[in-house]
């Protein structure tokens, strides 16, 4: 059974060349030009995951966002003009799972949307507890990382920060989200915590702590660990 | 009373100690009587009548002391109980005391006005210095209309109608007035001229209307009521007058400060806009014609291209799509940082962060070239927009990959100095003609085909820098840093960003477990 796309996008071209290219890998694709029309097929539809653009003539999505997770999880992908996009940021904190930024390549938009639909439901399934990428091992459950075959120690906040951005492996993780989930909803503010631990963290686990393989850096967004293999 | 009183009528002073001096001294003369003789006695009526001039009137000390005389006279003075004067020393007394009450009277009533003259010259000075004092403190001198306004009603105690002018005609209103007296304003703001008594121009208005003068023109004019003004002095009018012109003069100043920006800003907008227009013109124009050059040969011949041509144009379009994409967004980050009064998004970041996004993008768009990393360890966080920092890493190492030769990696090396940090891109590449090291850094210049930069053999490569470079430049500055071009030593350029660090602001958490 092939998986339902909703594509709200109001340039035409684009629109009609994502579809295109979405359907040849298999993807029925339902198109919408405004939030107006979104909200229609929503309510008639089945839909899988959402592309979502923002900058729509009649508002930036966030009400789309809103009546989506009213007890569904449908994975949102967030598509934005610009790098520093305050609805983009507004609408990842909110919890869209990811976002990409005009122009991308299709490769880009089918890895992100491989990602979002694999941790479509995490909510209702079991919590990801073990994560694999490389040589480095994770298991939440028995609070373990193992990198090449040797034991890490992690401070329990290095863990906890490392357990949030595992939970979302290769989606974005937004400044705030980590702060408010690592630290508490008091400390959304205090980015600078969330670089020292990172730093810490890269030491540990990255071979060049400044040449990132691992723990990516969405530059004023947020962090992103590395899809893991299965 | 204080002097920074802005009202200027002095609270009436209470008349009973006057009052009291009095009943004091007759019981003390009452008492004294049998004590000591007629003389004595009337010195203690002198001295009451001029301590009770300090707060009576004029009026009221006269006639207490005609009364106080007249029952000395019926009490003390032989034949007593009656106002026959029995002896001629008595009469002198009499009089002589009488003349003397008087003259204290009179003298302490003209200090007392003296006095109360110069409060309320003091108070006006004062008002005056205030006044302008705001005006100076004021961004827009018309939000403080309603201070002149109040301050002018006080002066004549009664309300006040302003008309302020609006660009070229008569606009704001504020207050009540009739018709004729907007029409009033209209008139005095029109010439510049105060009307109203005492001003020689329309005498039997029972108003004045004083204009806000500026050095040019008139502003604004003020309508003040004299209706509880009996009789308006001229130094009333000057001090109303003087607060007026206040106002004009800032009001003003304010004009000329608004046209001076508007005119910048419409210098500013032309002269950005012919940025754009020469980035479009310049640097746009040859990947899209690479593109639609690709793209139509696809369209066209397809079927008679092989499998590996197809692959190539197809990459060419991506690759050029990409080179496009990188130009707007340099273009459009020039404008928008061009803009006056922009807000960055500044946030705590670490330097290793940023370096390491840009190894992964710049690995990502040329995976064959070695790009590497030296950073010194136990680099402070800077306080930067990662976003704009990144595009600045970004273009001086895709820079340097263009120019900067295949035979070395480019370098990103990171330092910290005694109190900025120091980001250096590095290549090995030829380097860059004297005459061409300043001006790499203006919008739209590159190294001309010819001098040692770059050989007329790679002119493919050395497209897209047209804008790179100045944008940087502008992403360092607008961080109150500065990017600056360094010759090495054994060749190649290092292109240097340095950024301050405040060591009070850098932010530490309070502890790392």
């Amino acid at each position: 059974m092939s998986l339902t796309v909703l594509l709200v996008e109001d340039d035409r071209e684009l629109r009609t060349t994502l579809r295109e290219s979405l359907r040849v890998e298999g993807y029925v694709v339902v198109a919408a030009a405004s939030l107006a029309d979104a909200h229609a097929l929503l309510a008639n539809t089945d839909v899988d995951i959402v592309l979502l653009d923002l900058g729509l003539p009649d508002g930036d999505g966030e009400t789309l966002l809103t009546t989506l997770r009213r007890g569904r999880s449908t994975p949102v992908i967030v598509i934005s003009a610009r790098e520093t996009d305050d609805p983009k940021i507004r609408l990842l904190d909110a919890g869209a799972d990811d976002f990409l930024v005009k122009p991308f390549s299709l490769g880009e938009l089918l890895a992100r949307m491989r990602v979002a639909l694999r941790h479509r439901g995490t909510p209702l399934q079991a919590a990801i507890t073990h994560y694999r990428q490389g040589d480095l091992r994770v298991d939440l459950r028995a609070h373990r990382v193992r990198l090449a075959d040797e034991d890490v120690h992690l401070t329990p906040t290095e863990f906890k920060l490392l357990a949030r951005l595992v939970r979302n492996a290769g989606q974005v993780v937004t400044h705030r989200q980590l702060l408010a989930d690592v630290w508490g909803a008091e400390f959304t503010e205090h980015t600078h915590y969330l670089r020292l631990y990172m730093g810490q963290l890269r030491t540990k686990l990255e071979v060049d702590p400044a040449d990132p393989q691992r723990l990516l850096t969405e530059p004023g967004v947020g962090y992103r660990l590395v899809e893991g293999e299965d | 009373m204080t002097p920074t009183d802005a009202t200027p009528p002095a609270p009436t002073p209470s008349r009973w100690p006057g009052a009291l001096v009095w009943t004091l001294a007759g019981l003390a003369m009452g008492v004294l009587y049998p004590v000591l003789d007629l003389a004595n006695l009337a010195m203690l009526l002198v001295l009451a009548s001029a301590l009770a001039a300090l707060w009576l009137t004029p009026a009221m000390c006269l006639a207490a002391c005609a009364l106080a005389v007249l029952v000395f006279n019926f009490a003390f003075v032989p034949p007593r109980f009656t106002f026959s004067v029995a002896l001629h020393q008595h009469a002198l007394l009499l009089s002589t005391m009488l003349s003397v009450s008087w003259i204290v009277a009179l003298l302490m009533a003209r200090q007392r006005r003296l006095a109360e003259a110069e409060r309320l010259l003091a108070q006006r000075a004062r008002q005056l210095q205030d006044f302008g004092a705001t005006l100076r403190d004021s961004d827009d001198p018309r939000l403080r209309a309603s201070d002149l306004q109040a301050a002018l009603a006080s002066l004549v105690g009664a309300p006040v109608a302003l008309l302020l002018r609006e660009g070229t005609d008569a606009g704001t209103r504020l207050g009540k007035a009739g018709s004729d007296g907007w029409e009033g304003l209209g008139m005095s703001l029109r010439h510049s001229q105060a009307m109203g008594p005492g001003t020689g121009r329309h005498e039997d208005q029972p108003d004045w209307y004083l204009p806000m003068r500026g050095r040019q023109a008139a502003l604004g004019a003020a309508l003040l009521p004299l209706t509880n003004q009996p009789e308006p002095t001229p130094e009333l009018r000057a001090h109303a007058q003087a607060l007026c012109d206040q106002m004009g003069l800032a009001l003003e100043r304010a004009h000329a400060t608004h046209a001076a920006t508007s005119a910048r800003e419409q210098a500013h907008a032309h002269a950005l806009r012919n940025t754009l227009l020469a980035a479009i013109s310049h640097d746009y124009r040859t990947p899209l014609a690479t593109i639609l050059g690709a793209a139509s040969s696809l369209h066209d011949q397809a079927d008679r291209l092989s499998a590996g041509q197809r692959q190539r144009l197809a990459a060419t379009i991506i690759d050029e799509a990409g080179q496009l994409g990188r130009i707007t967004d340099n273009t459009l980050q020039l404008a928008r940082l061009d803009t006056p009064g922009l807000a960055l998004h500044l946030d705590w970041e670490s330097v290793e962060e940023l370096v390491g996004t840009v190894l992964r993008r710049a690995r990502q768009r040329q995976p064959d070239r070695a790009v590497k990393a030296r950073l010194q360890a136990g680099l402070p966080l800077l306080r930067v927009d990662a976003v704009l920092l990144v595009q600045l890493l970004d273009n001086l190492v895709d820079n340097a990959l263009k120019y900067g030769g295949e035979s070395a990696p480019v370098e990103i090396a990171a330092t910290l100095e005694s109190n900025q940090i120091r980001l250096a891109v590095r290549d090995r590449g030829p380097g860059i003609a004297p005459a061409w090291r300043e001006r790499v850094f203006d919008a739209f210049q590159r190294g001309d085909p010819g001098d040692n930069r770059a050989q007329p053999a790679d002119a493919p490569a050395r497209r897209g820098a047209g804008v790179g470079l100045a944008v940087c430049r502008t992403i360092a500055r607008a961080h109150g840093g500065e990017l600056t071009l360094r010759m090495r030593q054994r060749g190649g350029c290092s292109f240097e960003c340095t950024l301050p660090v405040n060591p009070a602001q850098a932010g530490a958490p309070e502890a790392l477990a």
